[in-house]
């Protein structure tokens, strides 16, 4: 039987990042993981992550997975694709399918990194060909460059089914309407707004009635539902899809720790049944740890943090470092770790209605019910401001820990201060040379550049547009408003893109002066 | 004692609703309401029920209903679905065909021809 210092299961985001901290300090270590590809879910993630610069904030999930991959190579971590462990025995066995072959591996010790899986509900015709997970529509469009279909309807808006949503538009895809039995929008607001304002509906306190179709879905029922779940007759609505999408959670897949005897819990608050664990990974087994989604539904920012924690506490236990060196890289990593945990959507706020930012500042009603901020909230947040010329408005309104625009103005426009979460502000007396870097930067597309008074009575609006190919200097069309909706003429006057932007291009459009703080996006006629 | 295992505890009648021929699983092709009257037929654990309907026994090995099933079956009982011990977890993790399953690699040779 072949022996390892350390066995990591599961080749995501904490996976590598433990297999790349462990190794680092010396330990023989493998990633075993059942995909033909390794990140997990990172290779799908086309969008910029949040966080502050330590937690690679605006780097994209894909490019993120490749610098893991580089760097868990140049560590000399054995990365061991197509292999399903399909059981953990006592004293750390392990058991792996690969190929058409059982084979057995001891670990000294093991991380168990397996993630977790997407949750169903059912309706009438859940079993109909067309609706598929959320996750599932990502690897068809993300990794396979396979449309999930042409007109799709999303149920659940959390982060997954807010990014997923817009991510199905960057495709071609439409996008009916996203639902939410929930009274509120759950994920944060800025990816909701982006979603809306390029025109989908949002249906809060709504669920699906029933999917209809014979051999496949043709088309999906919705209903408006009350306190207690219950359908309110006569609210149903009708759409014709061919899709439905589910984005309705995640479940911790956690049955190897289980069966290894490692102590459980159910809690609801982390997605379901997983293992009790300290604060950097240790189960009740010694030499047995948890990181990532497996231990907690959180997300991959947090789960590559939890990685290295595993994997130093590994080191420790195996005596490849001291208990002095474990102590002050866990600080640090705590310190990280916590920096993320904060803010509105922070794990212990979960489930709470917060009526306002931690500035005091009410929060928008209209972006939790509809997905968009009201035109009469805007102007009380802080980043929102008016003066002649071009400056940044940044339609920010939830604290969230993120900060990359702060960096990315040269100027020093843009302030978040020493509080990650806190809402940003555009700094007074300074001075915006329009060069565009906040609103590329802004990993929610929530900054702008606005002109409001060209002198001609037009204003110009700077905004960051994620969709191929992006339209020609001098297209007419029209300036949809935050819900999307056309609310006057636009003619596209610039459009930039650069290495720095990372693969945002920068659309402006020229609109009448009256519009500058109403047009959100544009679309050509 | 957990409530689940208070077998005297008075459940009420099977009441049949208007759902009960959803399917739930969908690899065994079981409905909510054979999951339901199964509770009623005194399978009051998630292993009960896997052994007398073969839930969660199919291709998915319970990846998808498993969530549901605890649900139905908490729901009948009146519990939360978390006081419901889980089902037990097993070898193979994931389906796995009964040729590669006996092919076990012999103890003496060394696995892993991918290395050295």
């Amino acid at each position: 039987m072949k022996r390892y210092d350390l066995i990591i299961v599961g080749a995501g985001p904490s996976g590598l990042s433990a297999g790349i901290e462990a190794a680092k300090k010396g330990l023989r270590t493998v990633v075993f993981d059942e995909n033909e590809k390794p990140g997990g879910q990172l290779f799908k993630q086309i969008h910029k992550f949040f966080g502050s610069k330590e937690h690679r904030a605006k780097v994209r999930g894909y490019v993120i997975g490749q610098q893991l991959l580089e760097e868990a190579d140049e560590a000399g971590v054995e990365v061991v694709l197509n292999a399903t462990v399909i059981g953990l025995y006592q004293d750390k066995e392990v058991v792996v399918k690969r190929g058409g072959q059982i084979e057995h591996y001891k670990g000294n010790a093991v991380i168990i990194a397996t993630g977790a899986a997407e949750n169903m509900v059912t309706f009438p015709g859940w079993t109909l060909p067309g609706v598929i997970g959320a996750g599932a529509a990502q690897t068809m469009m993300n990794l396979h460059g396979v449309l999930p279909g042409k007109r799709v309807l999303m149920l659940g808006s959390g982060n997954v089914g807010l990014v997923v949503s817009f991510q199905l538009e960057q495709c071609g895809c439409e996008v009916v309407a996203l639902v939410d039995a929930a009274p509120r929008v759950g994920g944060y607001g800025v990816h909701a707004a982006k979603v809306a304002r390029t025109g989908v509906p949002f249906y809060l306190s709504h669920t699906i009635v029933e999917a209809e179709g014979t051999d496949c879905v043709t088309g999906v029922t919705i209903a408006e539902v009350d306190n207690a779940f219950h359908f309110i007759p006569g609210t149903e609505k009708h759409f014709d899809v061919d899709t439905i999408c589910l984005a309705v959670g995640l479940s911790p897949m956690s049955q190897l720790l289980k069966m290894a005897g490692c102590k459980m819990v159910d809690d609801p608050k982390k997605g379901g049944q997983v293992p009790v664990c300290d604060p950097h990974g240790r189960t009740s087994l010694p030499g047995v740890y948890v990181a990532g989604d497996v231990a907690g539904i959180e997300e991959a920012s947090s789960a590559m943090i939890e990685g290295r924690m595993a994997g130093i506490a590994a080191a420790e236990f195996l005596g490849y470092i001291g208990k002095d060196e474990m102590e002050s890289e866990l600080a640090s990593l705590d310190k990280a770790l916590d920096g993320l945990r904060q803010g509105m959507f922070a794990p212990q706020n979960r489930g709470k209605q917060i009526t306002e930012t931690e500035e005091g500042i009410e929060v928008s009603q209209n972006l939790l019910l509809h997905g968009y901020v009201a035109d009469d909230e805007l102007e009380r947040y802080p980043g929102v401001t008016h003066k002649a010329g071009v400056h940044p408005v940044i339609e920010c309104t939830q604290n969230i820990p993120c900060n990359p625009c702060q960096d990315a103005c040269k100027k020093g426009c843009i302030s978040i201060g020493s509080k990650i979460t806190s809402l940003p502000i555009v700094v007074e007396g300074s001075e915006c040379i329009n060069c565009g870097m906040c609103v590329a930067g802004c990993s929610g597309q929530a900054i702008f550049l606005v002109d409001e008074d060209c002198g001609d009575g037009t204003a110009t609006v700077t905004l960051p547009y994620e969709f191929l190919p992006p339209p020609e200097v001098g297209t007419r069309g029209k300036g949809l408003g935050r819900d999307g909706k056309a609310v006057c003429d636009a003619e596209v006057v610039s459009v930039k893109s650069m290495k720095a932007f990372d693969k945002t291009n920068l659309l402006t459009i020229r609109v009448p002066k009256e519009y500058a703080m109403k047009a959100r996006f544009f679309k050509a006629v | 004692m957990n409530s689940v295992n208070d077998r005297s505890r008075d459940i009420g009648p099977f009441l049949p609703g208007p759902d009960d021929d959803m399917i739930i699983c969908r690899c065994e092709e079981i409905t909510k309401g054979e999951i339901r009257q199964a509770v009623h037929d005194g399978m009051w654990t998630l292993t009960e029920i896997r052994r007398y309907l073969r839930t969660g026994m199919g291709l998915c090995q319970g990846q998808t209903c498993g969530r549901l099933v605890k649900g139905i079956v908490a729901r009948e009982l009146g519990i939360s679905p978390a006081e419901l011990e889980p089902a037990t977890s097993r070898v193979p993790m994931r389906p796995i065909e009964m040729e590669v399953f006996a092919n076990e690699v012999p103890e003496e040779k060394e696995v892993g021809s991918y290395e050295d």
